[in-house]
């Protein structure tokens, strides 16, 4: 009994020292939201990504990421669970769904200038992603759904300056795990900063499939954001895609001027426009979109009210009004909690 | 029995006591500042200076140094990154920014810390933790109840790495040189003599 006494006492000592020494590289990280929608037409008019369930108190996902860097070399996991994680994010498997990997991925930095990647990554296009936590509004803009959400692929970052960078990568399809007919789209990234406080990414993916469709084309996209004072940031994002032989494609533009009242509380409104480019000939379709949300913080908690006003003057979306019948317009109030740890 | 209990609880106690800080003091501005004034007896202007000029050329990875060289005061920037532990597994979730300043006379030196500014980070597309921000709130800056207890977690860590840089700064003017360990050579075993 005393020799259990002392071994115990002893080795919750050594413990407690041990811990204090050690600084564990591995790193933890990830998010859980949730959120509750309401159309004012009570119906699921709004159809971009995420925040889809009307008058529903619903989930989005739990998302878990691992980061370990020894000398040059790191990795990234990060694995989703939930809606907004697995079916609303990707496209299934033929497996079935049961969890989605949002990045794996090595990296290795040759030089403090030049690193390179391979796995699979969250995409460099667009200045939304499928994180809530990185985004200012919950839901999300029609850029964001139309284009890529994830790359796989290999690439080359080497970094002229603080100023500028240059990344030049070979892909896989977009948000496909496989490519089925080869590794074949090349994408780059141009990064320039200008003046302290503001960066802008010129981005550009080409991608090909034998029998065309999702992501067989170009997409030339802007991706930019300036923190003109402490408290006002100004975001911007336009982007334009064309399909291959002639199946369409889209162009778009998004601003975002956010104003920090205070380092917790923040008003963010993004307004969209949207265009749908016909395929074969056929005529255009566009969408406007106006969203404002609030971010109030509180730790690693962010409480998003958000209300959007979205107008299809060409009745691309199907839009309806309580009764059923079509209509040009759609609005939506949701509450989004979102934790970030 | 007792005397282990009481080892013990000093084990603990000392890793309590050794997180307990002085606070930061404030300066005439209004701003935080971590201040020292050492005297250096018998050592003079143009050697303190060179001294300092080595510690900031030696550790030009964590202070970038500002002023140009041969100027009376040095300033440098620096940044001291916060981790956000989870568990045993932590990662970064902020750095405080601040000024580097010293200033040498014959027989003494003086240097502080200040302008210190927090920044946050978020987590990129790519699972990185990166500045969401490039302009900081200064620390001096009370934040609302919400988040109290995280800002004066951060005000507490910036303390107690202001103190460990002020350590190592006046290691280095101290001209501390540590000495190369000895390498033992491993013992062999001679198969000639049997």
């Amino acid at each position: 009994m005393k020799l259990k006494s002392l071994l115990t006492l002893a080795t919750l000592s050594i413990a407690s020292a041990t811990y204090a020494q050690e600084a564990s590289p591995l790193q933890l990280s990830g998010s859980v939201d949730t959120y509750f929608k309401y159309d004012f037409a009570k119906q699921p008019n709004i159809k971009t990504y995420f925040a889809n369930e009307q008058n529903s108190v619903s989930i989005g996902m739990i998302d878990l990421a691992l980061k370990k860097t020894t000398g040059k070399a790191s990795f990234v996991g990060e694995l989703s669970f939930g809606p907004r994680g697995q079916a609303q994010s990707i496209v299934p498997s033929a497996d079935g769904e049961s969890f989605h990997i949002q990045n794996l991925y090595v990296n290795y930095a040759f030089t403090d200038k030049f690193s390179m990647a391979a796995g699979y990554m969250g995409t460099f296009v667009g200045y939304e992603v499928i994180s809530p936590a990185a985004n200012f509004n919950y839901s999300t803009s029609y850029l964001f759904g139309a284009g890529p959400f994830q790359n796989a692929g290999i690439k080359g970052t080497y970094a002229f300056s603080d100023k500028v960078s240059l990344m030049v990568g070979l892909f896989n399809d977009w948000n496909a795990y496989q490519d089925l007919n080869g590794v074949s789209s090349v994408g780059g990234q141009l990064m320039v900063a200008p003046v302290e406080g503001w960066t802008a990414y010129i981005n550009v993916l080409n991608g090909f499939h034998s029998g065309g469709g999702y992501g067989s084309g170009t997409i030339v996209d802007l991706t930019t954001a300036y923190q003109i004072t402490e408290k006002f940031k100004l975001g911007l994002n336009a982007a334009d895609y064309s399909a291959s032989d002639d199946a369409g494609g889209y162009t778009g533009a998004a601003l975002y001027p956010q104003y920090a009242f205070t380092p917790s509380v923040a008003l963010g409104l993004r307004g969209e426009y949207f265009n749908i480019k016909g395929a074969a000939g056929a005529a255009d379709a566009a969408v406007t979109s106006v969203t404002l949300s609030g971010n109030l913080k509180a730790g690693g908690l962010t409480f998003i009210p958000e209300v959007r006003f979205d107008n299809d003057k060409d009745l691309s979306q199907s839009f309806m009004k309580s009764s059923g019948a079509f209509t040009k317009s759609a609005s939506q109030f949701s509450l989004a909690a979102v934790y970030a740890f | 029995m007792k005397f282990l209990f009481g080892l013990s609880f000093l084990v603990f106690a000392v890793n309590l006591c050794f997180g307990q800080d002085q606070p930061l003091a404030y300066d005439e501005r209004g701003k935080l500042i971590h201040y020292e004034v050492v005297e250096m007896n018998g050592i003079t202007k143009a050697q303190l200076d060179a001294r300092a000029e080595k510690f900031f050329k030696k550790s030009a990875k964590m202070l970038k140094l500002k002023s140009a060289a041969g100027d009376s005061l040095m300033q440098a920037a620096g940044k001291i990154v916060i981790t956000k532990t989870a568990l045993v597994l932590s990662h970064p979730s902020g750095e405080v920014q601040y000024n580097f300043y010293a200033e040498a006379k014959d027989a003494k030196y003086r240097f502080w810390l200040t302008d210190y500014e927090f920044i946050p980070y978020q987590r990129d597309r790519y699972g990185n933790f990166v500045p969401s921000t490039v302009i900081g709130v200064p620390l001096e800056r009370k934040p609302g109840k919400l988040n109290a207890g995280e800002w004066e977690a951060y005000l507490k860590y910036a303390t107690s790495q202001s103190r460990v840089i002020a350590g190592q700064f006046k290691d280095a003017m101290n001209a501390k040189q540590e000495q190369a360990p000895k390498t033992k050579s491993p013992e062999t075993i001679s198969t000639k003599k049997w």
